[in-house]
């Protein structure tokens, strides 16, 4: 690690809890066994996919190994009638947010290319562009204050896309309209191959000031320092002081998708060392040794993933797949004469082959 | 129980294949869902694969060092349940069988129409460039096409006779098309320029020895050698020698300029169902007597099936016509609008000749030229016609004093 | 002769310019030590040093707006997008300097600088990742485009394009990557009697139909003639998508009569249209039937498991073909 200033932890790697001037969080040991049991499930959706694309059931699949304190904590600190713009690696969040964990996988299997209605959850479709859902976090957030609510809006996004000029232009927009929004930054230390350090020449959060808000360091893998950081911003922003910038310093602990192998560009120790630093580790630890959870609570949640698991996996495989014509659907919300006709000359080709439904 | 074939997956966005680096298990090894069971090797990275199945490892069906493409079975695993497995996305790799196509029904697709007349563009251009008005026809082709072979006939055939009234005599027929266009060309020509016309007669001894040889080779067994080849070389290499006969007169808005054309190209009069057509030879000059017989055999054939295209009867620079077939020796050929001069050949007949002061029977041809003597004088006319005439009283001696013109 | 895959002949054809010019540079993201994401550079900068094979922000404007200073300062960049989808960010740089910096200084400016990105579907990605973005910079003046179909073409017109004085786009159907071909490693880019990149090439002589295509779409061609029966396709790759090699193409259009042009790229002002305008103009009087164009529909890029449905296959082209020996 650099010469950073310290990140806010409330709960160390050891699950010792401890005090911090600036923050800090009280939780029902319900609210605590939920936080574990969303980052268990969370972690399970996330193996099996893993698997499940090794096994032809899905293209391709972004892990979010390491980071389920970061995207839970955060997405928990919520409220319903807010809004959340995650990238596409961000399971944590959207699970938070409701999208049930079919509608994750539907996209990875390529039945899609959204998966579930943004509005209803209130959580933006997954964005593979890079930084493109910055800008519409701040779009959002602009509309939510011109509506005179006290919504925020939280938009998620890399250590990588921090160099991307969307998200800088997010930065001035967000500062100069005083937007209510969080941007949270999982700087997971990784984009692709390249380093954190590729990316900007100091720590991310520091370059807030520059924009003009505050910039906060969290340890991403302390799942209550990340709830209690992100309401404080979501506080700010419903007041109406306008954005923060919380950076939280996380590990990417898989590779950068199913595609990538990560043996040829960083070394095998840098993962054990954070393996040390596990999120869901320390939590239980620290509900075990403060009585809050016991062996059975621990074993019905691990029943409860497997669970889970069985039934992602006979669900991917029963999902539908679309009719082809449906190309043709939603591409304009009041279709025009010249793709209709499209649309009548593709199910004519279709209709004109011996062998009816062969693909 | 039953058995799942596991399928090498695309592990990576649009691999073809993987090589085996190492398997897990063996047959008969129980396995649960996702264990490893095998380690692969793609073009992006080492992979482990997790098994998809649990049960029992039935076979195993590729080796270790063994390169696999995606979609080909590897390991096959006797299930409790039954559950569809699905390959992997991605390329479709080559298929090492030959290429099919999915059979369709007859493509019964709307045909594009449009107000005007269905008709190719080439064929509109044949119909416009012959006189014709193609919305009077009715097309033969599919969708009421008019096709090439509707606008040809159109041009050739006949019109019905009108019905003619009692007081006046004889039969009366329209001009139109082929025949109304070589009518006005006529005229044009005529009544133009001003056409001069001479005449040689030529001993063929010598020339018909060489068709004879040329017609005994079996190498050009397929091709109609005739004088005629040897005549149009002869023409040829004349209009080549004296450039003035092969140009054209072209009046301009101050007075005149004579074109004179670097390339032969020899129009042949030809008699065919249609009527008289002029189909060209283009580049005729510097040909060998079997390339010009070819060519010249190639497109009579073609004008006399109707299958010329515009540009196969416009563009030449000088014609020669063969009379002789009818059984006349001469006459005075009117010139190809365009053109300055034309040859016609006669009958090849044997007559009485005087060799070395006797005597002797020799096949002799008559040679007729007419020209344009704005363009070619008398002087240059008579030269014109004499080169060609002592180019076939003694065609290998001239090849070989003047190969090339 | 070696065998091997296109993306390894475009790994060596980069090798090959870098040895001859010490200024060719590249700059991408995770083309350096991971070598890219489809090994296109792999080893690269081992050999050659990272301030020749140098990493880069994840910017796309970024990396080409510096490259053109690299250039100005007389270097000659070689810069990857890692997708085509990902060009966006940087279209603005593209279109308003790169293109138009040699004409803005009256010449005094040039930019030789290459933009490779992997383009085209059929590799079952998710979104972004299967698109055909070519009409965008064939429009745009001042640019140059070329597409290779094989290993043998991936590797000249790769050192081409860089020797190259002016911008390149340079578009790798990444749906050949893996494809295998037999290439001369030893064939110098530009020697006499072989394929120049500026020009078409013939891939299948034919007398039929001409068949005009580019990029991942020739190997479809070529399997459709196979599967032609009784009719003999001609093939024409384009490779040169900006200029246009026309005259390749109206001497095999004024022979058969009958042109079919295939693309993946969406129907409306693809460069079908712009193929298929030249040979109305040029050929009128030798068609035998309208010239027919197989490609993307007018609708965003599918889900992966619809995209067969969407992309030009054989039995499309072949039933274009069917359309046009109709007449």
């Amino acid at each position: 690690m650099t010469a950073e200033t310290d990140p806010v932890q409330l709960l160390t790697p050891e699950g010792q809890r401890v005090a911090h001037p600036d923050y800090d969080i009280d939780l029902s040991p319900g609210e605590m066994r939920d936080l574990y049991r969303r980052m268990v499930m969370l972690r399970r959706l996330d193996v099996e996919a893993t698997a499940l694309q090794r096994q032809g059931e899905l293209g391709i699949w972004a892990s979010c190994l390491g980071q389920e304190a970061a995207q839970v904590g955060s997405a928990a600190a919520l409220r319903p009638s807010d809004f959340a713009f995650p990238t596409y690696r961000d399971h944590g969040v959207a699970l938070t947010r409701g999208v049930q964990p079919l509608q994750i996988l539907e996209l990875y299997r390529g039945l899609t290319n959204g998966g579930w209605d943004p509005l209803e959850k209130r959580c933006g479709l997954y964005t593979i562009v890079i930084g493109n859902q910055v800008l519409h976090g701040v779009g959002y957030a602009m509309g939510q204050s011109l509506d005179g609510t006290d919504d925020a809006t939280i938009t998620y996004f890399g250590d990588g896309a921090t160099a991307q000029g969307d998200v800088n232009e997010g930065f001035v927009f967000a500062s100069v309209f005083t937007a209510p929004v969080v941007f949270f930054c999982q700087n997971n230390q990784w984009a692709i191959s390249q380093p954190r350090e590729r990316q900007s020449a100091v720590p991310i959060h520091q370059r807030a000031t520059g924009f003009g808000f505050p910039g906060a360091f969290v340890d991403g893998n302390d799942v209550l320092a990340v709830m209690a950081v992100t309401r404080s911003a979501l506080e700010r922003a419903r007041s109406g002081n306008g954005a923060t910038l919380i950076e939280a310093y996380t590990y990417r602990m898989g590779a950068h998708t199913t595609s990538d192998d990560p043996t040829r560009y960083r070394m095998g120790d840098e993962v054990e060392r954070w393996r040390l630093r596990d999120p869901i580790e320390r939590l239980k630890v620290y509900l075990a040794r403060e009585g809050i959870a016991d062996r059975t609570y621990f074993d019905t949640i691990d029943r409860e993933a497997d669970d889970m698991a069985v039934t992602l996996r006979e669900g991917v495989r029963r999902l539908p797949v679309p009719e082809a014509v449906s190309i043709f659907d939603h591409v304009y919300a009041e279709e025009h004469s010249l793709l209709h006709a499209q649309r009548a000359e593709f199910e004519e080709y279709h209709a004109g082959f011996l062998d009816q439904g062969v693909r | 129980m039953s058995s799942e074939i596991f399928r090498l997956p695309d592990v990576g966005e649009g691999l073809t294949e993987a090589e085996i680096l190492r398997w897990w298990v063996q047959p008969g090894d129980q396995v649960s869902v996702n264990q490893t069971i095998c380690e692969i090797e793609t073009a992006k990275a080492a992979v482990e694969l997790p098994c998809p199945f649990a049960g029992t490892i039935d076979a195993i069906h590729v080796e270790v060092g063994q390169i696999v493409a995606v979609g080909a079975p590897i390991i096959t695993i006797a299930v409790q349940t039954s559950e569809p497995v699905l390959v992997g996305y991605g390329v479709k790799g080559a298929s090492a069988s030959q290429p099919t196509r999915r059979a369709r029904v007859t493509d019964g697709s709307a045909a594009i129409t449009g107000a005007r007349t269905r008709i190719k563009p080439v064929v509109r251009k044949l119909a416009r460039d012959n006189g014709l008005d193609v919305s009077q026809l009715t097309g033969s082709g599919p969708h009421g096409e008019v096709t090439r072979a509707d606008v040809l006939a159109a041009l050739g055939t006949e019109p019905a006779l009108p019905s003619v009234s009692p007081d006046e005599p004889g039969d009366r027929i329209p001009v139109r098309g082929v025949h109304r266009a070589m009518a006005e060309a006529m005229v044009q020509s005529k009544f133009t320029a001003p056409h001069v016309t001479e005449w040689v007669d030529v001993d063929m001894s010598r020339a018909m020895q060489i068709v004879q040889r040329l017609r005994e080779n079996p190498a050009h067994a397929a091709l109609r050698i005739t004088p005629l080849a040897l005549v149009a070389m002869g023409w040829i290499r004349a209009a080549q020698r004296f450039p003035r006969i092969n140009s054209t007169w072209v009046d301009t808005t101050d007075g005149a300029d004579i074109i004179v054309h670097r390339s032969v190209h020899l129009g042949l009069a030809a008699d065919t169902p249609r009527g008289l057509l002029v189909p060209v030879v283009k580049n005729a000059g510097g040909m060998t007597i079997v390339e010009l017989a070819r060519m010249i055999q190639q497109v009579i054939d073609v004008a006399r099936e109707g299958r010329s295209s515009p540009t196969d009867l416009t563009g030449g620079t000088i014609t020669l016509t063969n009379v002789g077939v009818f059984g006349v020796d001469g006459g005075t050929p009117i010139l190809t609008p365009g053109q300055s001069a034309i040859l016609a050949m006669g009958r090849i007949l044997d007559r009485p000749w005087v060799v070395n002061g006797e005597i002797a029977v020799r096949p002799i041809l008559q040679l007729t030229l007419s020209f344009d003597h704005r363009v070619i004088d008398g002087a240059l006319g008579s030269r014109a016609l004499a080169s060609v005439a002592e180019f076939l009283s003694d065609p290998a001696m001239e090849l070989l004093f003047d190969p090339t013109v | 002769m070696t065998t091997i895959t296109m993306a390894r002949a475009v790994n060596e054809g980069l090798r090959v310019a870098m040895d001859a010019d010490s200024k060719v540079v590249l700059f991408g993201q995770d083309i350096g030590r991971l070598g890219g994401v489809f090994r296109v550079t792999d080893g690269l900068q081992k050999d050659f040093g990272e301030h020749r094979v140098m990493d880069a922000p994840l910017a796309e404007s970024g990396i080409v707006g510096t490259a053109i200073g690299l250039a100005m300062r007389g270097y000659r960049p070689v810069i990857e997008i890692q997708f085509e989808a990902f060009v966006y960010p940087a279209f603005d740089q593209i279109v308003s300097q790169v293109a138009k910096m040699h004409r803005r200084s009256a010449g005094t400016v040039r930019l030789p600088m290459v933009i490779r990105m992997p383009y085209g579907g059929g590799i079952g990605a998710v979104e972004h990742h299967s698109e055909s973005p070519e009409a965008y910079f064939v429009h745009t003046a001042g640019l140059r485009v070329l597409t290779p179909s094989d290993p043998q073409s991936a590797y000249l017109t790769i050192q081409q394009a860089i020797a190259c004085e002016d911008p390149v786009i340079f578009l790798e159907p990444k749906r050949r990557y893996w494809d295998k071909g037999e290439v001369d490693l030893d064939s110098a880019a530009g020697s006499a009697g072989l394929l120049s990149p500026w020009r078409a090439r013939i891939m299948r002589p034919g007398t039929d139909v001409t068949v005009i295509a580019y990029g991942p779409m020739v190997r479809t061609c070529l399997e459709a003639a196979e599967a032609a029966d009784g009719l003999e396709l001609e093939v024409i790759d384009l490779q040169s998508l900006s200029p246009l090699d026309l005259a390749t193409v109206v001497e095999s259009v004024e022979r058969t009569g009958r042109a079919v042009i295939v693309h993946e790229a969406s129907r409306t002002v693809g460069l079908g249209a712009e193929i298929a305008a030249e040979i109305a103009e040029r050929c009128f009087y030798s068609l035998e039937a309208p010239v027919q164009r197989v490609t993307g529909y007018d609708v965003p890029y599918p889900a992966s498991r619809l995209e067969e449905d969407f992309l030009p296959d054989l039995d499309r082209v072949l039933t274009a073909v069917d359309r046009v020996m109709e007449g």
